[in-house]
């Protein structure tokens, strides 16, 4: 039992290593555009790592906690029918 | 080559499929007849038609398997076992075996009057391998014709499985498309500009070696 979590642990924990990683190089690129497109009252890096802070603090970097959340509820809720209904 | 296309694509989709079939639960209307429990042996390869419900079990060359001993409403009979599945394949997550020993023994009823259950169950049962379905939850219903209800777990699962393939095939096509097409062509392309070249090379040979001829 603890070998299974063990091993889907590791699994979600590096579907949740890309997808943040991902999501924030992506966060970066939409910055850049904006950037470049926007009055340039900045200069480009601080106006960059101003979105970059915005977005650490947002709701779209919790919802991929979701990788961990999604299966275990999942999980929680086949024991919960399987065993209990 | 395109015969042993067709094989590959065929035994695929049959793998795929049957490992669907014996996956996903199934209804059945059924009488509990009897429940009981044998010593089974484990040894073979049809291990994996038996469950793994703790670690332990998975050195065992055998133990003893709970089972329930129903007969259909067509008359014909049919034997579930009663394992637990833990925390491995497939992930029906079954704990309760004992529990549900105890509902298929609290509902034992006779040919003369006969109380009908919902069994639902995975599996298949085989008597040349002795592989028997494995029962998840049992549900007295009103009578042999009563409604199975809407298999609304495996309208779920077949319909996102099916995204998903659809999906992987919409982009290989893409990538065949954009990344191998062009590259075969380009093969070919250079293969026929070189064997014109050579051809007229060779034509310039056969004339010189013609002039000598005189």
């Amino acid at each position: 039992m603890f070998r299974v979590f063990f091993i889907v642990f590791i699994a979600l924990s590096i579907v949740y290593i890309s997808l943040s990683l991902y999501s924030r190089s992506r966060a970066r690129a939409r910055l850049e555009e904006e950037w470049g497109e926007g009055p340039r009252d900045l200069p480009r890096e601080a106006y960059v790592n101003a979105g970059l802070k915005a977005y650490d603090g947002s709701l779209r970097r919790k919802l991929i906690l979701g990788v961990y959340v999604v299966p275990m509820a999942l999980v929680g809720l086949i024991i919960y029918l399987t065993n209990f209904a | 080559m395109r015969y042993i296309g067709w094989t590959l694509l065929i035994t695929f989709w049959v793998a795929v499929g049957g490992l669907l079939h014996y996956t996903l639960p199934q209804r059945d209307i059924v009488r509990i007849v009897n429940t009981y429990e044998e010593r089974q042996e484990l040894g073979d390869w049809t291990r994996v038609f038996w469950s793994r419900p703790d670690t332990q079990s998975d050195t065992l060359i055998n133990r003893d398997v709970q089972f329930i001993q129903t007969v259909r409403a067509n008359g014909r009979p049919m034997v579930y076992r009663n394992e637990d599945t833990g925390w491995s394949w497939p992930p029906y997550f079954k704990f309760d075996t004992s529990n549900l020993y105890t509902e298929a023994a609290d509902q034992v009823s006779t040919k003369v009057n006969p109380e009908w259950v919902l069994i639902t169950h995975y599996g298949w049962r085989n008597e040349f391998l002795t592989v028997f379905p494995n029962a998840i939850s049992i549900r007295p219903v009103d009578g042999p014709d009563a409604s199975k209800g809407l298999p609304w777990v495996n309208i779920l699962i077949l319909t996102l499985l099916a995204a998903v393939f659809y999906g992987i095939w919409v982009r290989w096509r893409r990538f065949r498309r954009r990344r191998i097409d062009p590259t075969l062509e380009e093969w070919q392309d250079s293969f026929e500009a070189t064997s014109d070249a050579i051809a007229q090379k060779r034509g310039r040979f056969r004339r010189w070696i013609d002039s000598w001829r005189g």
